[in-house]
Order: structure tokens, then C-alpha cells, then sequence
């Protein structure tokens, strides 16, 4: 139920309410009001390729597949914005932009989902994401065998350099000429930002502890680019960008996917996945428009992220596959990952107003390539803040506990405060795992259960990161420091790929192992997180996954 | 509490900032002319989902998680905002497994709450005084309150996952808040420039320094 | 708050400054100043004027003097509109900010003062403000470069694209140079015809005029090639300026400095070109800029950040001014060689 209504007429092209990607045609990103032409697909044909999410899995796939000719449609249950003319600059009206629909969370460290980590658009997550395209550290494609925890990749790190700088080069990402870690690496293809004041802080910090910090690699334009203007530093990126400077995949990918031929469905929330008797998948259960439909096609693709893969792939069980699809391993939806997002907060004598321009605009990846003195696994990287007011005051209050005058004054020191918070690689657990719980949803759909517990490796490394933190923040010259504990972001490794079907969800090719025309193409696949924002990661292998799916086709093994 | 902790609009850290004088400048979209008119326009007594017991908890209870200074003239309507959120069922995307759903988790809360009142002090929550709120809010944050009337449901969980967070997004969400935070407020077209340390954009709120505050003001009021 | 308070006033001056008082400040100096070279121009020309109709025809030496003084005055103009937007965007934290803003007015007074006198004499007003834009030039390097080193990362690609930028002062010792230059080819000693061949310190003027102005227009190339790569040279016209000006300036430095050469007509003509080509793309560079301007989110509305972040529209036209110089270096040169 949308309130809106209860008090206005419903705009008559409200697109939280009436999909507009339909009659051939789908909004114009570029133009306020504008329309792009768009294929259709009959529901009574099968498609090539039926994919369920345009995020930065399904949307780059969706792209990558039609510019390969494949006959391609694709699914959001989110809007389909136009974010000149849809996007307030208003943290709670963006809140549109999350998928803001009850998940039930438990276990030892119940995760907060929505803000950070969950899209509810067409062009999913990457609608408000921070813009972070930061490629993984070599090494931990083969963590287990090269560093000793996690799990190995079924994939070398070499060939998803190549598809880093495809998606490097698509997202025209703006960063340092020369990046401090990791292989050589071409040159980013736009020039990095200038630095505000939360960013300096970041790069003063790191000189005074004698570690390398770097501009970072973001995806917002720092020059035009074909329709869309460099970035203004509005600052608004976590609650969408209304200026199109954000190289998101809905201002990327999916024009290029349209142009390609595939078609789009907004407001298609797809509920379950048919399969015959010959143990294939035929197409798509999706409500649209208040009622069920659905879509016959050759393959699925699974794009839902690591909460809504598992759940439409248990939620598609029948009595050939009582545990769901794919699912014979018994892992779909189980080590589940998260990042941690601790963060080191201060106050400093000068005006920093960290409210203008992306709010991570330095890094350090310092801790994901420095290996000794380490009493942990894994790594962390950790950037520069900017909260809106509302993110701040609940940030405050959720720490420290404050209300009443003690918050109201510390508020108003918001121009001063400054942080560092990090993105730190969490291991994959069994226990922690998406399951279906007995609510349902607006469709009856059973909800997903959110089980999640920190290990003992992911609180040494939060106690490290805490640590060094905030001697770099107070080494800059932070005073009144305090730490946040609780955040976490980002999701992934709900249906893992790897070597062995019976300890992975799909191989290398996302392809799963039970069901040959069933695909999952999203941050569910990653058999291990890496200290950095994956947003990057999940295109590289959707694009891999595009490349590979065509060679397939080519020698007929579709 | 005196009222110079307590800014409002002609006082405190950014005396004269009024973002609302951006609204028809380049700072301001359409989009968040209309969206931000439609929250200005809440009547502050209007309530559909709180009953009339329920909303006079509410409100006393926002005057002590968000006190705001006695002499501003239109005090944010934090509660309103919140009976509206719950109006549009705007959820967060997540629930501990201990909680009912929001709307329900705030009746339930509230009304716990006045039974603790009632018990102890034989007074609905309204009623006391700020140091007896203030110290039931407390017990409520640490866990300490446990009457029949919460049904299992945790005090402390509903005041760290409901309670404190919801009324701060309410009261944080109002323009008045980010004047007295020096915010600079709604960004498109126009961004900004400055990002240095100590700069400011012409369009941004300007922050008393010790006996300069004339000079704030008068830049404050020049914010278009 | 009081600790805050406290906190505040410990730190030093800079937190104190006021970004409008100095712009405003700046403005009134800067707009006192044009006034007053205006006025100085026009009292000193009235009584410039009876010597005229005592002489012949104006001598070539004066006429390209004047030509300077035009250079100078156009660069100056150039100098003033840019370091104006940019300190503004500095919000004047330096009071010497404002420094270039009236040396770069001076210049662009005394220039104007300088096409309207037609003595063959070099004027101590002009070359105290030539020389004072020289001097402000030299310490400017040296206060940006120190902007740039003490930011971290030090001297970095992106301090030195974010950071004071090392080769804007050079504008407005250029322009001084240009006015220096103007002075010496000018000067008569009273008594003497006016030379054929005027020297500056030693060196014939159109060599040195050639050398310098060469030089001007590859370090504006310089400047311009960081801040067109700062934008990804996004637009294939953001290439022109990495061109035609290296051609106008070679061909100038090739055909005056060519050592002792007969006259090469051919050569002299293609410097022409080449430097009527980099003067045009002076103006045609603001044209791209303004729509640069226009490109970014808002457009013109949103001219309070546009005009500060977008591409400058001042920058383009000191192409104009330095080619304009090279021009009137080769009629010295010209002039030289009919001497010959």
C-alpha cells in the first residue's frame, strides 16, 4: 500500500505505481520526460534469456547478452526512474530508492538491510550506491590455497583484470594516475576528484602513519561524458543522483541494452521460477500490473542479490526440488557475507562540512595488501565519510546512546565531525544464511530470514581496524574520538560458485551445477567478499558470464 | 535549560540560516520543491494511526528525545511526521525477529510505556514531569522495564531499533533541524564549490565564530 | 558549545577570515584602480598630444610598441578575469589575493595609456607597472607552488590539478614582460631617429620578443594540455590548443630566430597564418567554454557554480594576446630586414 494515494490523486505517471517501460518504449534516463524506443518480447515465445534483476549483475548481463544477440527480458520489482525529474534532494523521500520491505533478521549480530546494501530500481544498489569501484586484490581469488582461509575462485585473477578495465572503461570511472596497490593497472579512464575537507583528513592521517592513501577510484563523472555532466559535489550520492553524473547501470548498461534490443519490465517482481518434468526451467512467474503472468524462455538468470537469489530459488521448490532450485549442495542461501563498516568518528577545530561531494572520496587499501602483523585473515580498506543529517543523528544516537540535550548538542558540531569507516572482509560461515521465514509479503510471498553472527576472525579484524583507524583520524588532528561498532554493508555469497558441485552453487560460468538453463549472476556467487565495495567485482563476472555464455552457445553446449 | 544551548533561527551556532530562503533558487529541483512543500503542510496535530492516549505519549516522549528551544515559533511536528510515515507504511527493509511490524511495535511500545507510567507513578506518561520521563526513557534504553504490556517484545530493543531511531529520522527530516545543524539542505542543480577545510559556499549557512556573530548573520541572510 | 567556542578561537587567523569582506574589498581596489589608470591615461595623453604634429610619420618601432601595449593589456584583461574567478572561488583567504587583481588593473591602465601616446619615449609610470606585474608574477609561482607542495601527496597530479595552479601567476608577469618589451622598443634617446634595429638588453628586440613570446605560448600550453587531461580531453576540440598554438609559436620562433637568412617571404607569411589561427582560437576557446559552462548540471542557471567548476572562460584569450605580440613581432622583424 502506497500512502500517497491516501492523500493525493496518484500522479498519472507515478512510477512506484504504473510500470512505464511498456507499448514499446522505456524512460529516457537523459531526459526529463523522455522516451527511448524498447522491444517486446511475447510471453508465449520463450526468450533466450529470461533475467530476474537489472542490477549490476542482471542489468550488466542484460546488456552484455543482447549486445550478443540473444533475445533478452529483463525483470526489476523496482521503478524505472528518470532521476532528473524523480529525485529529491531528501534523504527520506529517497528512501524509495531501498528495498524497505520487512526481511526478518536474527542471530548473534542481527543485520540492518535496506539502507546500504539493498536497491528496490531498476538498476538495483547501484541507484544509490557510494560509487566505489575498487578491483579485489589478486591473491583472493585463491584465498584458501594462497592465504589460507575462505575459499578459492574458480577463476584467476588475470582474466578478471580484462574485465575489470571493461567495466572500468563503461563506468568511466574518475581515479589517481597511479594507484599505490596491486598490479599495474591501466589508467582509470577519467581523472580523479578534487578532495573535501573528510577526505583530507583521510590523506593526512595516512601520511602521519607512514602508509600510501589514494584518491578514490569512483564512478561519478569528473568530466561529460556523451549526456551526462560531471558531477556537482551535491553530495546526495547514498540517496540517488539526480544529475546523472553517477555512472550507475541504469544510466550505463541498460540504454545500451535497450539499444540492443532487450526489453525491461519495471515493477515485475517475479515469484518463482517454473521448471518441467525434465528437471529445466521454462520461464518466470512475475506480478505486474496486479497480476501474475508469465514468461516463457530458454535460460534464467537469476540477478536478485545475496537476499532475493536465495529466496526465489527456495521459494521455486517443487517436488523434483524440495529444497529449492539448485540447491543440491544444500548451500543455496547459506554463507551469507557481509562487509564490516565500523567507523572511527571525530571532531575537528575547522569547518569540514562533509556534507558536499562524494562522501568517499580517499581511500586507503593499505590492510588488504599489507599482510604482517596481522592477527586476523582477510582485509579492510577504509575511506572518508560524509553523512546526511538523518544517517548522522542516527549514527550518534545508535553509538553513543544519546537523546535528549546530549544529542541535540552534539549535533550541532555536525559541520565538524569527521570519520573513517571501513569495508572489511567478513568469512564465509555456513550458519549465517538467508532462509524463508512463515510471513509473507504484499504478493504472499514467504519473506526472507536474515540469520547473522560475526566469527572470532571478523571481530580481530574490527578490533584492528578500530584501532589503526583511530589513531590515523587522531594523528590529523580529531579530537573527541568514539567508535561505532555496529554497521555492516554490502552482501554476497548466497549460492557460491565453484569447482565442485558439491560444495558450490554454480561454476565458473554462473551457470548452476543442477539445472544447465539456470544461471545466477550476482554478489551471490562470490565464494569469498575481499576488503572491498563489490559492486565493481559483480560486473566484471557479469561480463565474463556474457563472454562465456556466448562461447557456450557457440559450440552449442546452451 | 537556558536558551542560548538552544539555537532557533536568530540565535545559536548559525544565526539567520534559513534554508527555506534556497527554495526558488538553483539549490532547489522541482522534485524536492514538492516533496519538501508536502512535509511543511502537515498539520502537526494530525494523527490517524496513534489513538488520542497513544499520541499524547508520543508527543511527550518526542519533546524529550528531541526537546527543541521554548521560543521557536513553529516547532517541528515530529510526531505528525512519524503518524505519517506509519500512514504510508514506510518501512525500514529489515526487522530484528523480536519485533512486530513498525506500526504495531509503536502502539505496543507506547502503550507499554504508560502502563510503566501508571504503575509507577499512578500518572500517564504525559503527565510527569521531564526528569521522571526522562528517567523511565532511561530504564526503557537499558533494558529495565518489563510490564505485561510489552508481550515479549524487549524495552531496550524497541528503543534502539524503533524509538530513538524513528523520531530522529522524523525530526532530522524537517528543514528547521538542518538550519539549526548548518546543513546546507537540498543540492540540485546546484552543488557545490568549496571543499576545502573552513570554506564556504556564498549559498551555505555560516557559522558564528566568538564575536563575529553579526557576521554570520549578515552572510546567513544572504543565502539564496 | 564552549569548549567548541574555545576551540575556535585558539585556531589561528585563518578561521577568522571572512570570505566576503576581502571580495568586496577587492573589488573596490580593483575598480579604484581601473579608474585611475584611465583617468592617468587620459591627462597624460592630452599632454602627450602637441608633440605629434611635430614629427614625420609614426616610425615602425612605435607602432609595434603600441601593439605591445595592446598584448599586454589583453593578457592583463585575460590576468584579471581569471584570477578574480579564481580567488573568488578562494574566497580571498590571503589578503595578498588581491595582489594580482590590481597589478593585472595597473597593467591593463597604463597599456591603454601606452597605445594612446605616441612619444618614443619609454614612461616611468608604464614601466613601474610592468615591472611590479613581473615582480607579482615571480612571488605568485611562489606562493602556488608553496600551495601546491604543503597539501598532501606534495607535489602530485592531483594537487596539481586541484591546487593553486603553478602557471597562472606567469600570466600577469607576461603580460609585464610584453609592456617591458613595449617600453624598450619604443625608447628614443632624445635626438636620435628612431632605430632600425632596437635592442632589449643587448639581444635585438624581435629575437627576444620571439624567444619570449614563443615560450609564453608553450607554457599557456602547458597549462592548458594539465587542466584539458584534468578533464579527460573529453571533446576532440579540447585538442585544438595542443596544436595551433605549438605551430603559430614554432613558426615565429623559426622565422625570426633563424639566424642571419635572407628574407623568407614564404616563412614570414605561414608565422602569419599561424598566428592569426592561435589569436582566433583565443576567441573561439571562449565560445567552447561557454558552452562548457552551459554543458554542466544546470547550465547557465546555475552559473554560481558553473562559471567556478566548469571549463574558465577567461583562459582562452591570452592565446590571443601572446599571438597578437608575435605579430608585431614580425613587422620588427619585417622591419629589420628591409633594414638590411
Amino acid at each position: 500500500m502506497s500512502g500517497d494515494r491516501m492523500f493525493d490523486d496518484p500522479m498519472p505517471d507515478d512510477p512506484m505505481e504504473v510500470p512505464r517501460a511498456t507499448n514499446g518504449r522505456a524512460p529516457d534516463v537523459f531526459r526529463e520526460g523522455g522516451w527511448v524506443p524498447m522491444r517486446e518480447h511475447s510471453e508465449n515465445e520463450a526468450v533466450d534469456f529470461a533475467i530476474v534483476g537489472t542490477g549490476a549483475g542482471g542489468g550488466t548481463l542484460a546488456c552484455k547478452l543482447a549486445e550478443a544477440g540473444f533475445s533478452v527480458v529483463a525483470f526489476d520489482a523496482g521503478p524505472y526512474w528518470r532521476p532528473l525529474e524523480d529525485f529529491a534532494s531528501d534523504e527520506t523521500e529517497q528512501r524509495k530508492l531501498f528495498w524497505t520491505e520487512d526481511r526478518l533478521c536474527d542471530g548473534d549480530d542481527p543485520l540492518k538491510l535496506g539502507d546500504n546494501n539493498s536497491g528496490r530500481s531498476v538498476g538495483g544498489s547501484t541507484v544509490h550506491y557510494a560509487m566505489v569501484s575498487l578491483r579485489f586484490r589478486p591473491e583472493w581469488f585463491q584465498s584458501r590455497s594462497k592465504l589460507g582461509y575462505g575459499a578459492d575462485w574458480p577463476i584467476d585473477w588475470r582474466e578478471m583484470w580484462r574485465y575489470y578495465q571493461e567495466v572500468e572503461r563503461t563506468l568511466q570511472i574518475s581515479g589517481p594516475l597511479s594507484y599505490p596497490w596491486g598490479p599495474k593497472r591501466p589508467r582509470y579512464p577519467r581523472r580523479p576528484h578534487e578532495l573535501n575537507a573528510a577526505a583530507l583528513v583521510l590523506a593526512k592521517g595516512a601520511e602521519a602513519l607512514g602508509i600510501d592513501w589514494a584518491p578514490t577510484p569512483i564512478a561519478t563523472l569528473s568530466s561529460p561524458h556523451g549526456k551526462a555532466p560531471p558531477c556537482v559535489y551535491r553530495g546526495f550520492c547514498t540517496s540517488g543522483c539526480s544529475t546523472n553524473a553517477k555512472q550507475s547501470v541504469l544510466n550505463t548498461w541498460l540504454p545500451r541494452a535497450l539499444a540492443a534490443g532487450a526489453e525491461i519490465r519495471d515493477l515485475a517482481m517475479v515469484g518463482r521460477i517454473e521448471t518441467d518434468r525434465a528437471g529445466l526451467v521454462t520461464g518466470v512467474h512475475y506480478h505486474r500490473d496486479g497480476q501474475w503472468r508469465f514468461q516463457r524462455a530458454r535460460n534464467v538468470v537469476v540477478a536478485g542479490y545475496a537476499i532475493e537469489t536465495p529466496r526465489l530459488l527456495l521459494n521455486s521448490a517443487t517436488d523434483r526440488f524440495p529444497d529449492g532450485l539448485a540447491n543440491s549442495s544444500g548451500l543455496v542461501g547459506s554463507n551469507l557475507m557481509v562487509q564490516l563498516n565500523q567507523a572511527v568518528w571525530g571532531s575537528m577545530a575547522e569547518e569540514v562540512r562533509s556534507y558536499k561531494a562524494p562522501p568517499s572520496l580517499a581511500l586507503t587499501e593499505h590492510w588488504n595488501y599489507a599482510d604482517d602483523g596481522k592477527d586476523f585473515f582477510g582485509g579492510y580498506c577504509y575511506m572518508s565519510q560524509g553523512p546526511l543529517p538523518i544517517v548522522w543523528a542516527r549514527t550518534l544516537a545508535g553509538s553513543r546512546g544519546l537523546w535528549g540535550e546530549a544529542l541535540m548538542r552534539q549535533m550541532e558540531r555536525y559541520n565538524h565531525q569527521v570519520g573513517l569507516k571501513m569495508v572489511g572482509e567478513c568469512l564465509p560461515q555456513e550458519r549465517n544464511r538467508v532462509t524463508l521465514a512463515d510471513e509473507t509479503d504484499r504478493y504472499g510471498l514467504p519473506v526472507a530470514r536474515v540469520t547473522y553472527s560475526y566469527c572470532d576472525n571478523d571481530k580481530r579484524m574490527m578490533r584492528h581496524a578500530l584501532g589503526f583507524m583511530g589513531q590515523a583520524l587522531e594523528a590529523a588532528g580529531a579530537t573527541d574520538l568514539w567508535e561505532e561498532r555496529d554497521d555492516t554493508c554490502h552482501l554476497n555469497g548466497t549460492a557460491r560458485m565453484g569447482s565442485d558441485p558439491a560444495t558450490s552453487v554454480v561454476d565458473a560460468d554462473c551457470r548452476s551445477w543442477d539445472i544447465p538453463n539456470l544461471w545466477i549472476c550476482d554478489g551471490s556467487v562470490f565464494p569469498t567478499v575481499g576488503g572491498v565495495n563489490p559492486s565493481l567485482t559483480i560486473q566484471a563476472i557479469a561480463c565474463r558470464t556474457a563472454d562465456r555464455i556466448q562461447a557456450l552457445a557457440g559450440r552449442g553446449a546452451l | 535549560m537556558p536558551d542560548e544551548t538552544m539555537p532557533d533561527n536568530t540565535s545559536g551556532r548559525y544565526p539567520g540560516y534559513d534554508v527555506l530562503a534556497k527554495r526558488n533558487g538553483p539549490s532547489w529541483n522541482d522534485k524536492t520543491r514538492a516533496v519538501i512543500d508536502r512535509r511543511l503542510a502537515i498539520d502537526p496535530e494530525d494523527h490517524r494511526i496513534f489513538d488520542d492516549a497513544a499520541w499524547r505519549t508520543l508527543k511527550a516522549v518526542c519533546d524529550r528525545i528531541v526537546p527543541q528551544p521554548p521560543k521557536r515559533a513553529a516547532p517541528i511536528p515530529v510526531a505528525a511526521l512519524l503518524d505519517r510515515r506509519l500512514q504510508e507504511d514506510r518501512r525500514d527493509g529489515h526487522r530484528d525477529v523480536r519485533l512486530p511490524p513498525i506500526a504495531e511495535a509503536w502502539r505496543r511500545g507506547l502503550a507499554a510505556l504508560d502502563a510503566e507510567c501508571r504503575r509507577a507513578h499512578d500518572r500517564p506518561f504525559h503527565d510527569l514531569g521531564p526528569d521522571q520521563q526522562d528517567a523511565l526513557l532511561r530504564a526503557m534504553q537499558e533494558g529495565r522495564l518489563d510490564d505485561p504490556a510489552w508481550e515479549g517484545m524487549p524495552s531496550r530493543l524497541f528503543f534502539a531499533s524503533r524509538l530513538l531511531p524513528d523520531i530522529l529520522e522524523a525530526y532530522y527530516s524537517h528543514p528547521t533541524a538542518w538550519n539549526e545543524i548548518g546543513f546546507g539542505g537540498p543540492a540540485s542543480p546546484r552543488g557545490y564549490v568549496r571543499m576545502g577545510f573552513d570554506r564556504r559556499d556564498p549559498w551555505e549557512a555560516s557559522e558564528a565564530k566568538p564575536g563575529r556573530e553579526d557576521v554570520a548573520w549578515e552572510e546567513n541572510r544572504r543565502v539564496r | 558549545m564552549d569548549d567548541m567556542t574555545r576551540g575556535a578561537a585558539s585556531v589561528p587567523a585563518r578561521l577568522d577570515q571572512r570570505p566576503t569582506r576581502p571580495a568586496r574589498g577587492a573589488a573596490w581596489a580593483v575598480a579604484g584602480l581601473a579608474a585611475l589608470s584611465a583617468g592617468a591615461a587620459l591627462a597624460l595623453r592630452r599632454r602627450a598630444r602637441p608633440q605629434r604634429r611635430l614629427e614625420g610619420p609614426p616610425p615602425v618601432t612605435l607602432r609595434v610598441a603600441k601593439d605591445l601595449n595592446r598584448s599586454a593589456a589583453l593578457l592583463g584583461l585575460a590576468a584579471l578575469a581569471d584570477s578574480a574567478v579564481e580567488h573568488y572561488r578562494g574566497s580571498f583567504h590571503n589578503p595578498a589575493m588581491v595582489t594580482p587583481l590590481a597589478v593585472s588593473t595597473a597593467v591593463i591602465g597604463v597599456s591603454l595609456f601606452g597605445t594612446l601616446d605616441d612619444r618614443p619615449r619609454a614612461h616611468a609610470v608604464r614601466d613601474a607597472a610592468y615591472g611590479g606585474a613581473i615582480l607579482t608574477g615571480a612571488v605568485g609561482t611562489g606562493f602556488h607552488l608553496f600551495n601546491v607542495t604543503k597539501r598532501p601527496g606534495g607535489l602530485s597530479w592531483l594537487n596539481l590539478f586541484y591546487g593553486a595552479p603553478i602557471g597562472a601567476p606567469s600570466a600577469v608577469a607576461l603580460a609585464g614582460l610584453l609592456g617591458f618589451f613595449a617600453e624598450r622598443v619604443r625608447h628614443t634617446r632624445p635626438g636620435e631617429a628612431p632605430a632600425k634595429a632596437p635592442k632589449v638588453l643587448g639581444v635585438p628586440a624581435a629575437d627576444a620578443l620571439a624567444a619570449l613570446v614563443s615560450l609564453g605560448i608553450l607554457g599557456t600550453v602547458a597549462e592548458t594540455a594539465l587542466l584539458h587531461f584534468r578533464g579527460a580531453f573529453h571533446d576532440p576540440a579540447m585538442y585544438l590548443p595542443m596544436v595551433v598554438p605549438p605551430v603559430g609559436a614554432a613558426l615565429l620562433a623559426g622565422t625570426v630566430l633563424s639566424g642571419n637568412g635572407r628574407p623568407a617571404m614564404a616563412s614570414t607569411r605561414a608565422a602569419r597564418w599561424g598566428l592569426r589561427a592561435t589569436a582566433a582560437l583565443g576567441f573561439v576557446g571562449v565560445g567552447f567554454h561557454a558552452f562548457g559552462v552551459h554543458r554542466n548540471m544546470g547550465g547557465w542557471r546555475n552559473w554560481s557554480q558553473n562559471i567556478l567548476n566548469g571549463p574558465p572562460l577567461p583562459a582562452p584569450p591570452s592565446y590571443t594576446a601572446l599571438a597578437l605580440a608575435g605579430l608585431a613581432t614580425l613587422s620588427l622583424e619585417e622591419d629589420r630586414r628591409h633594414a638590411r
